[in-house]
């Protein structure tokens, strides 16, 4: 093991190659290469992003903005959990309604954007709807998938020690499908997210995307508040991504492809 | 990873779902893509031979389509005397349909979305490939920029439009950058992925060898990389599809998402559907031909997975 491998080493070369990004963007900027009508200095967007993190207008649209994905998630996850659950135990629904569920998959969500705005405007409901509508395919799959995936040792010794609805559900089902549906979830939050700015953006409803948006058509000299949206923005999607990777770590500890994570990563 | 019968069952830990290869067992499920396949395995459905079992195949899954028939007939006798605004009848759709996109001048715009689609498609697989493997040749440079590389990949592309279309203005560069910003990173990501997963003991075997790299890489990474390069192409196509549409929603004057934008616009809400049909059509042509590409691709590895599944 050389210098090189060592963490601090890791971790300082992590940290200098962000620094120099940072640098190389205020050079640019300054040197006037990048034209500063269309591309703010890095300062200028660090210094309007910390006057932003004080005004109430971020933290209302940050509110707007996770209220939406909440909600859409909640909805979509719990309904695609439930829907999905049934059709995988039962083999002649799973069977049929398959086709259905795996052409809609295929089917760009954002299609359904156009409509939602008609129907509901630059609503909350808009967003809501969007956002269930886009995870809950996926994640259905997902689950139907789960609950089918049990060994077929477990299935057997189930079958054996004549265990029976709720507790062979209980006891057998949700351990096998677990892992699947936080996978499920995971990439749902995710989608979620991407989707609640476009509704943003795209239906105007107030949030993080319509905030964008609005500093933008404020003409050039809004850009840094362009850019500093855009990083929080960003912010949230790291949140968001790695919240839903601890969580799916802890709750599920104790399944064999989290142990074999961790093994890989010790 | 090698490719042992039971490994993609499990969810992957990576951070695209990712490891979903279509298998022969199941023609239905797995031309419908995913991770369908352990299951057809799983469920014993006992495989024929040849094109006997191909038809019969056919046959005993076509009965499953009756749920599909039936939504589709339920919305045309359901919607046949609506008078709502928003959901016209569907046979006023059909008509309106076939009207502006095969006989009318709507393609124009169909071909127009696919065009872009295609270019920025095309650069964002080629630059996914090329650099998820020069992160891989260079770990320690991989390992450094990753953070930066992680932060612009969970950043939502969306909101980077307004910001692009400031830079770049309205036009075909700035729908293909969108297209290649978002679309770029499932390939890259996976095939990093991929790559890593590659069992060191071959690469060893390559240097004892003494492979030239080109052939190391064709016989050895390529191989071993490409179930998963391909997963994480799938994961670009679907996700180039929709940054198309919204590239051209927020800001064009031509496209599908346009039409679908400007019909909305007039109020002219049969249109509107017409558009969102033909882009939901577009969607899943695109899947299966990818689809279709993958099973040529990956013909041999689907086929020793079909042996592994057997034994």
């Amino acid at each position: 093991m050389t210098i090189v491998d060592t963490g601090w080493f890791r971790i300082g070369a992590r940290v200098l190659v962000v620094a120099a990004l940072l640098a190389g963007w205020q050079y640019l900027s300054a040197a006037e290469i990048l034209d500063t009508t269309s591309f703010p200095s890095m300062t200028a967007t660090m210094a309007e992003a910390g006057r932003q993190l004080q005004s109430a207008d971020l933290w209302l649209a940050v509110w707007e903005t996770v209220r939406g994905w909440g909600l859409g998630l909640l909805i979509g996850c719990s309904l695609a959990i439930v829907v999905g659950t049934l059709l995988g135990l039962n083999r002649f629904a799973y069977l049929s309604v398959i086709p259905v569920i795996e052409f809609l998959k295929t089917v760009p969500v954002i299609a359904i954007l156009p409509l939602a705005i008609v129907v509901w405007g630059a609503t909350l409901d808009m967003k809501v709807f969007l956002v269930a509508f886009g995870v809950f395919w996926p994640l259905t799959i997902q689950t139907i998938y789960g609950v089918r995936a049990v060994d077929p040792v477990v299935r057997d010794t189930a079958a054996v020690l004549r265990l029976r609805g709720l507790r062979k559900f209980l006891n057998v089902t949700l351990p096998s499908a677990a892992p699947f549906i936080a996978t499920g979830l995971r990439v749902a939050a995710a989608v979620g997210l991407i989707l609640t700015i476009i509704a943003e953006l795209i239906g105007g409803a107030p949030g993080l995307g319509l905030s964008i948006l609005t500093s933008v058509n404020a003409g050039p000299s809004r850009l840094p508040a362009t850019y500093a949206f855009i990083l929080f923005t960003g912010v949230a999607g790291v949140l968001v991504t790695s919240a839903f990777a601890y969580l799916e770590q802890r709750l599920l500890h104790w399944h064999e492809s989290q142990r074999n994570a961790a093994a890989k990563a010790a | 990873m090698t490719p042992s019968p039971d490994a993609p069952s499990r969810p992957e830990t990576g951070r695209t779902a990712s490891a979903d290869v279509p298998s022969v067992a199941d023609p239905i499920v797995a031309a419908a893509t995913t991770p369908s396949q352990q299951f057809a395995a799983r469920s014993g459905r006992a495989p024929g031979g040849g094109a006997g079992r191909l038809l019969r195949g056919l046959w005993s899954n076509l009965w499953r389509l009756w749920f599909f028939v039936t939504v589709l007939v339920l919305w045309w006798v359901l919607s046949a005397d609506s008078t709502s605004t928003f959901f016209p009848p569907l046979r006023d759709i059909a008509q309106s349909l076939y009207d502006t996109w095969i006989a009318g001048e709507a393609r124009s715009d169909l071909w127009s979305s696919l065009r872009h689609f295609a270019v920025g498609y095309t650069i964002a697989g080629v630059l996914g490939v090329a650099v998820g493997a020069l992160l891989w040749k260079f770990q320690r440079i991989g390992h450094a920029v990753s953070p930066v590389l992680y932060f612009i990949y969970v950043i939502p592309t969306a909101a980077l439009l307004p910001a692009i279309v400031a830079i770049m203005g309205i036009g075909s560069s700035m729908k293909i950058t969108i297209i290649v910003l978002a679309a770029i990173w499932p390939t890259m990501l996976n095939t990093l992925d991929g790559m890593r997963g590659i069992e060191p003991l071959r690469l060893d075997t390559a240097r004892v060898l003494h492979m030239s790299p080109l052939a190391t890489v064709r016989s050895i990474v390529l191989p071993g990389a490409m179930p998963q390069i391909m997963a994480g192409l799938r994961h670009s196509l679907q996700i180039g599809v929709i940054m198309m549409v919204v590239s051209e929603l927020i800001a064009s004057r031509e496209g599908i998402g346009f039409f679908i934008l400007e019909a909305q616009q007039r109020f002219a809400i049969t249109e509107m559907w017409t558009g969102i049909i033909v882009l939901a059509v577009v969607g899943s042509i695109l899947t299966f031909l990818f689809i279709a590409v993958e099973r040529v691709v990956l013909a041999w590895y689907i086929g020793a997975r079909a042996v592994e599944q057997k034994g």
